[in-house]
């Protein structure tokens, strides 16, 4: 055996050590800007309809958590309606178009084009669309502004295929179709991945954003738009905090998924040993 | 064992066109080898000795000439899968196992999964990575990667194997270790294996007989048979019948012998 060669691997401690490393810093870094948030708003006396203290913030969204949490299961629901909508739609075109390398190049510039444009400024139109209280409005802004950097990534992927693995694959006469499922797809998906936590913010943003237009009563984008309107700041800020906590969850959970269907994939490693 | 040649090369030429020039990479090539040699193609870059090879494997077609592997064209020969092939970059599946990897070309074959297993098992085995199975590729180290990609190659029993300079992108030590191993596994296998190298002593100790080339255009310039008694170990390397033959070759690969040509 040769035990000379021996493989990369990674030892338990080190795990839990770099983890820690990683995040400390982080959570002292939120604490730090909290801090000084707080004691900028109480020592200069900043009227909350600028910016309300944190332990103002708190105290609204302790007061209200149970209207705050129901409407955010309806945003929740809005926001995962799109983001499936979009991937499936943007890896079915991108299934399409990788069959057809020629035609992929000009679609792709203008899918590139396309996602230049705010396509959150369609909300008032897709209200009009599908009603103002109905989940696909929201879910459709969410589901187009997802559907471009999934088409554009994922055809990428399967298409940027490396040339030796294609020769490999020539070498053991495969089938075209087994090229496509044993080299495009698998090669595709850290590029989809990337895609989805892009499309992960994007799709609360259209949503929260689509809200502000009007929806069903108990949404967290109507929550926020009402409490600024009446005006209760407080409120307001602790819609705002709840949204970008789901941002963010929803982002955790993708790169999750990420780490679970693809453990090979080696930008996930540590790459300090 | 039969003494008919599994590959038979007449008059082929390959040549490139780019704009309006036209490069002759291969010119008049006879090549003819037997079933269970260890042959090396050697020469300089450019003298179209891996354009050779891929004009065997089929990856790409000469513009003149006829190839005959096992009887058949190339195109034939590779639907039937009767090589494998093994690249400069061992070219693994980042998102497959070591097992997995060896088991791709029976599964393209459409082999059940569980002969796949089976043979996956036998040939690490005999590449001696048993208990990197389920290790995936980034895990190994390049030598590693390369024996995985010999027993993918090997997995599907060809009766050829193809190496397109294996071994060109391991370091020194590696490289002569991994000589050995493919000496064993040749041995244990009795595949024909047609080898790529710019290396002279890496030829020299590896082949049963080497095709010498010269570049521009591409010819065969010899075929020197190596008779050095097999198994070759790494004593080999440092008998004086070893170094008759790795000048033998320089001499005809430079046509002067080394130590005049350092003068």
């Amino acid at each position: 055996m040769s035990t000379t060669q021996l493989a990369r691997g990674t030892s338990p401690g080190a795990g839990v050590r770099t983890a820690v490393g990683r995040f400390l810093p982080v959570v002292l870094t939120a604490l730090v800007i909290l801090g000084s948030w707080q004691l900028v708003v109480t020592v200069f006396d900043v009227p909350s309809f600028i910016v309300p203290a944190p332990t103002g913030i708190s105290s609204a969204f302790r007061a209200e958590f149970g209207t705050i949490m129901s409407a955010s299961v309806v945003t929740v629901q809005e926001v995962l309606l799109g983001l499936v909508l979009g991937a499936v739609a943007g890896v079915a075109v991108a299934l399409a178009l990788s069959r057809f390398p020629g035609v992929s190049g000009p679609v792709l510039t203008a899918a590139v084009v396309i996602n230049c444009a705010p396509i959150v400024a369609l909300a008032p139109i897709f209200n009009n669309w599908f009603g103002v209280t109905n989940l696909m409005s929201k879910a459709g802004v969410a589901a187009v502004m997802v559907f471009f950097p999934v088409l554009v990534n994922t055809t990428r992927g399967l298409l940027q295929v490396s040339s030796l693995h294609l020769e490999i694959m020539q070498s053991l006469a495969a089938q075209p179709r087994q090229v496509a499922l044993m080299l495009r797809l698998p090669n595709a998906l850290p590029y989809l991945f990337n895609a989805l936590k892009l499309g992960s913010t994007l799709a609360v943003i259209g949503v929260i954003v689509t809200e502000y237009f009007g929806g069903p009563s108990n949404a967290l984008g109507v929550y926020i738009a009402y409490q600024a309107a009446l005006p209760r700041f407080e409120f307001a800020w602790a819609g705002i905090a709840v949204a970008s906590a789901l941002g963010l969850l929803l982002f955790g959970v993708t790169s999750l998924l990420e780490r679970l269907l693809m453990p090979w994939h080696e930008s996930l490693h540590d790459s300090d040993s | 064992m039969s003494e008919a040649a599994i590959i038979s090369v007449r008059g082929v030429t390959k040549q490139f066109t780019g704009g309006n020039r036209t490069v002759t990479a291969l010119e008049d090539i006879d090549l003819s080898i037997r079933r269970g040699e260890f042959v090396s193609l050697l020469g300089p870059s450019g003298c179209g000795k891996s354009t050779l090879l891929r004009i065997l494997a089929d990856l790409t077609e000469p513009t003149d000439g006829t190839v005959s592997l096992n009887g058949k064209t190339p195109g034939a020969a590779r639907t039937d899968r009767d090589y494998g092939m093994v690249f400069q970059q061992a070219g693994l599946f980042e998102w497959r196992t070591v097992q997995r990897n060896v088991e791709l070309p029976l599964q393209v074959a459409g082999v059940d999964k569980q002969t796949r297993r089976a043979k996956a098992h036998e040939m690490l085995d005999l590449v001696r990575l048993s208990d990197f199975a389920r290790h995936f590729p980034w895990q190994l180290s390049g030598g590693m990667q390369q024996r995985v990609a010999i027993a993918r190659a090997l997995s599907a029993d060809p009766e050829i194997l193809f190496m397109d300079e294996p071994l060109g992108a391991l370091d020194e030590m590696n490289r002569e270790r991994l000589q050995g191993e493919l000496l064993r596994i040749w041995s244990d296998t009795r595949t024909t294996v047609v080898f790529v190298t710019h290396s002279i002593s890496e030829a020299v100790f590896l082949s049963s007989r080497i095709v010498v080339m010269s570049a521009r255009p591409g010819r065969i310039a010899a075929s020197i048979d190596v008779d050095l008694p097999y198994p070759r170990t790494a004593a080999t390397r440092t008998t004086d019948a070893f170094f008759a033959k790795v000048t033998e070759v320089r001499t005809v690969l430079h046509g002067v012998p080394a130590e005049q040509a350092a003068r």
